[in-house]
This record gives C-alpha cells, structure tokens and sequence, in this order.
C-alpha cells in the first residue's frame, strides 16, 4: 500500500463526511461480492471470496483425531491464517505474520465462541464420533491473494461459505471394541455429511473515520482509520463477538451505537451471502 | 473470457460473449501476421545477420518469441514489445507519478516503469514564477513544492545518464490536490494530442497518464503568475496555523456537486478498465452520459449489469465508426 498525498487524504475524508466515497458508495454500502465454492479439490470444504480487489480463499480440512481430555464429547476447530506476499509486497517475509496472527485471533474470536466452546458457529459436539476417543479436526486455513481492506469480513464470509460447502465423510465404527482400545474406524468415501452452518455468524467491520464510521473499508480508507470494531452477528441477531483495531479510543455510547448499525448491516449482508453461496453451490453442483 | 471477473447470470454472460465475439470481428486484421504468442517463430532474414532483442529468444537456428506482443524491427535489431507490460516511457509522454523519495536536487518519482523517475528541481518552474538559478535555500525548501507521496503530473523529458528524466515546465503540470488517482493497465491509455480534459459541464479535471495513472479531480483553474504569487505567499503560513479548523475548512471544500461527478467519472474509468478498453475522453463522456441518463446510482456502475450495457454500447460505437469509413 503505498502512501496517500494530503490531497487525497482530505478528499476520502471528506468524501465520507458527504455520504459518498471514492467509489460512489454510501457509507454503508458493500461492493459486490463474489462467491465461488469448491475451488481446491482436496479439501473437504473450500471458498473463494472477492469483494472489490479483495481476494481470499478458506479451506476446511477435517482430520479425525483425539478429543481433550478436558472436553471428552468435543471436537476441535482451528483456524489459521496466511498473507500471500503476492497481495502485498509488505507481506514478504515474516512481514505478513503479525496481520496473520492478529487475523486468526479475530477470527477465533468472533466464530469459535468461547473456552468451553459454548455459542460457537460450529456446533463442536457435531464433530465427536466415539465420546472421548475419535473426534473431526477441523482445520480452517484462510489464504488472503490479494487485499485491498475489509479482510477480516471477507475472510469470515469464506469461512462461511466454506463450512456450507465442507462434506464430514460419514464414519462407521466397529462394534465390539473393548472400553480402554481405540475402536477400528471405517471411513466413507461416499457418504458425506453437511454441517448445520446456520449458526455461523457473518463479520461486520465498521471504521471509524473522522465522525463517522463505514462498512466494507478500501485499503485506502483504512490507511485514514482512527478505529475499527469488528462485530460478528449471527442469524438471530445476536453479538457472538467483538473485536476493535486501531488505536484511538472510542466512546462506549458510539460503540452501542455502532453495534445497532452493524445489527442491522448483518442481517443485509447475511441474506445476500446466503443467497450468493446458494447459487455458488449450484454451479459448483453442475 | 479475458480475465474478466464479474458476477455474471448467465444472460448477462451469453450477452458479453456475444458482445465481445463482435469486438473481435471488428478488430483490423492488418497487423496480424506481426503479432506473436510466446514460442512462435520469427521470420528472419539470417543473411544480413539478425540483432535478438527483448522478448526473443534462439531455438535451433530460429528465433522464437518469449513474450506475447508486437514484433518490431529496428535496422538488423528484431524484438518483440510486450503487450502487458510496465509503462515504457517516450520523450514527450505527459505522465503522472507519486513521489518516493526527496534527494538532492531532485525528487523521485514512482511512474509504473521499471525504475524511478528523476524530476530535478531545475527542472521544474518554481512557484514564484521567476527564472532563475536555483540556490541551496530553494534546495531546503523542496518539501514545500512537492512532498513524499504527493501526486505530480509531468512530462517525459528523456534518458540521461542517471536515469528517465521527467520536467515540468509550465504552468499546466505541477502538484495535483483534491481528487483520486486511478491506475490502469498502461496499454489501455494512448497516447493522444490532449491529455488534460476539463469536462466544463461537470466542473471536473481529469489528465490521463500514458504510465495508466489517472487523475480524476476537481478543475482547478489555471492561474495567472502574479495572482499565484500572491496566493502562493499566503498560502504556507495557514498550512502551519492550525491543522484542525484546516481540516474541517478542507472537507467542505469539494462540494457534493462536483464530487458525485468525481466519482461517476471514476467509476467510468474502473468500468473501462474492468472491461479492459481504450480510456480516451470520448468513451468516459459515453459512460458518463449513459449513466445519468439512466439514472443510476453511483456504485452501480461497478455492477456487472451496467458493464455489460456499456461493452454492448461500444461495439455498436465501433460498428457504426467502421461503417461511416
């Protein structure tokens, strides 16, 4: 990203004060957004999600391991995260690594719920196959290609996308097994089962620029950012968790104001994902 | 289909199929035989003895392309100039660049080429106007003329030693403020007899960069050398006065008039570049017209539907071009 000249600054700032950006969006309007499904065949669930000349792709790698034994009738959910140098020549290196792990932690946060793995977007005790002895691994590894802002909502909209396209193989285990043994397991590789992804929240970032806040910022328009709160709501309208950047502090009564906005931005964008994935699985289907 | 990325239903994609299919027919075919994909042989005459360029490469005896493009012939020199590619500077080219660097004598300047354009300081008209030898307090004071990252538009001035040099001799070239820089693919910007547009129905400046850099913003008009001295004197101490009520005085200074056509000729040149077409000021004033005259939003311009219209809306501009011929 390079820098902006003073002129520039105050004409996106500006721009933002009059309701109309750069591109000619309003303040809470997102640019389209293009799902694809089913883009690496090895995984058990892939997406590809662009929005502008944002590029990132989730993939979902489901390994059948060991539960913890602090959470015997669990599975487990990991989510990692990856800046190609090829979206940013910063990103060389160890350079992308802070972004990277800063991202992974976000999105921990707002999709996987808490210690217990209690209201996460994944229902954990879906993955468990014999109590205390075989559970699904879930690997989520997201790839940002190319960034041009709002990656942590895009990289949710992958993992969105990407657990509604994920098939768990279905897994028989044979009987008879003696208590303290690890049962003999046969794994299906025909019968899939889909994840009930209803539950996984979408992420809405709003910064705050000068006095007012924006949805779907540009690489630009972060580099103008005083703060930005990343608010993850799911189907039922619910906060499932809240993240902020940016170092300048904000007042609690903009934060309560910004969370009504971002109820009400989800619930556009939830249906307009929902609605994008759909058709994505129907091309990926014929 | 080309690279091109939009979310297309699939009426949408038979129409610009088709669209594009009529592109192609109406493309000439002069050329044809002079251009070339990578591993196609280049017919050479070996006699008179062949001088492999860029782009070209010896294959048992016979020179074969390594890059797509062009073949150009210079004398016994045969290259091929690459159809994607960086910007390639010409003496003359009126370009826009960011600057990267302040140094002696010279600011450097990010252009899209290979390497970092020289302005030197001598060869720029200072701002109070006078000719004169440049001393070493002008030299301390070249931040306040151009600062890192600021927008410059400027002229090709040619190759020295130390680099592509650029100058900027008059009053038309010089710092650019209050706009946004747009940038394209540099083979989508020909070079033309005119490169600053004032669309006067619009208020709005746009200069198209051969580099691909494109500045959209709003029209400043071009003043006289003694009132720019006046302002030019009063200008710095308020920069330093007070950066917040600057700041509040600096946002309601593009009005929302003027900004809604920024951004609809912005958004025309992204359509343009999406589609990957010629940006001339003749397609941007089409675009530009068939919106309003559709009344669509700003931001809908990027939708796939308006791209589509605006592909099939060309190929019926170089249909009926081609027939009047």
């Amino acid at each position: 990203m390079v820098g902006l000249s003073l002129g520039e600054k105050h004409f996106i700032q500006g721009g933002i004060a009059h309701d109309l950006r750069c591109d000619g969006r309003k303040r809470l309007t997102y640019r389209p957004i293009l799902v694809e499904t089913g883009v690496i065949p090895q995984a058990n669930g892939s997406a590809r999600v662009r929005m502008g000349a944002t590029d990132v792709i989730a993939s979902i790698k489901a390994e059948l391991g060991k539960p913890s034994l602090l959470q015997p009738d669990k599975g487990k959910v990991s989510i990692y995260i990856d800046c190609s140098s090829t979206a940013e020549p910063a990103f060389e290196g160890r350079g992308g690594d802070e972004l990277a792990a800063e991202l992974s932690n976000a999105l921990q946060d707002c999709l996987l719920g808490g210690k217990s793995g209690a209201g996460a977007g994944v229902d954990l005790s879906s993955l468990i196959v014999v109590e205390g002895k075989i559970c699904w691994d879930l690997y989520i590894d997201g790839l940002v290609v190319s960034s041009d802002g709002n990656l942590l909502d895009a990289l949710g909209a992958a993992i969105k996308a990407a657990l509604c396209n994920t098939g768990i193989p279905r897994v028989q285990v044979a009987a008879g097994a003696s208590n303290d043994e690890q049962p003999e397991v046969d794994v299906s590789d025909e019968e899939f089962l889909q994840f009930d992804t209803s539950g996984v929240p979408v992420i809405v970032t709003l910064t705050k620029i000068g006095r007012h806040y924006i949805v779907d910022a540009t690489s630009e328009e972060e580099s103008q950012m005083n703060s930005a709160v990343s608010i993850s709501v799911n189907r039922q309208g619910h906060i499932c968790g809240i993240t902020k950047r940016g170092g300048v502090g904000l007042d609690p009564s903009i934060i309560l104001d910004m969370i009504s906005v971002a109820k009400h931005v989800s619930e556009q964008l939830m249906n307009k994902l929902d609605s994008e994935i759909a058709s994505a699985e129907a091309e990926d289907e014929s | 289909m080309r690279g091109i990325q939009l979310p297309l239903s699939q009426t949408q994609k038979v129409r610009l199929q088709k669209t594009l299919e009529q592109l192609e027919s109406l493309s000439s075919k002069v050329n044809s035989d002079a251009s070339v994909i990578i591993a196609d042989s280049i017919p050479v005459n070996h006699e008179d003895g062949v001088l492999k360029g860029h782009g070209t490469a010896d294959l048992n005896g016979e020179v074969v392309a390594t890059v797509c493009g062009v073949v150009e012939r210079v004398n016994k020199l045969v290259y091929v100039r690459a159809l994607r590619s960086r910007y390639k500077p010409e003496v003359g080219d009126i370009v826009i660049g960011r600057v990267a660097e302040v140094a002696q004598k010279r600011w450097r300047l990010d252009i899209n080429f290979n390497q970092d354009a020289v302005l030197m300081l001598s060869s720029m008209n200072m701002p109070d106007g006078v000719q004169r030898r440049r001393t070493a307090l002008d030299e301390l004071n070249m931040r306040c003329i151009f600062e890192e990252n600021d927008v410059v538009c400027a002229e090709v001035r040619g190759f020295q030693h130390d680099g592509l040099h650029l100058q900027a001799r008059s009053r038309k070239y010089g710092k650019l403020n209050r706009g946004q820089l747009l940038t394209v693919p540099p083979y989508l910007v020909k070079r033309q007899k005119q490169h600053f547009h004032h669309l006067e129905e619009f208020g709005v400046d746009l200069i198209l960069g051969c580099n691909g850099f494109i500045w959209v913003g709003e029209h400043i008009e071009a003043k006289d050398d003694m009132v720019e001295d006046q302002v030019s004197q009063s200008d710095p101490p308020v920069l330093l006065h007070n950066s917040a009520s600057l700041e509040e005085q600096e946002k309601n200074y593009t009005i929302l008039e003027i900004r809604k056509y920024i951004c609809r000729a912005a958004n025309a040149v992204r359509v343009l570049s999406i589609l990957g077409f010629n940006v001339t000021l003749e397609i941007i004033k089409g675009i530009i017209d068939l919106s309003l005259s559709m009344n669509l939003d700003i931001h809908e311009m990027l939708g796939s539907e308006f791209c589509v219209l605006v592909a099939e809306k060309e190929a019926e501009r170089r249909s009926s071009n081609k027939k009047k011929r």
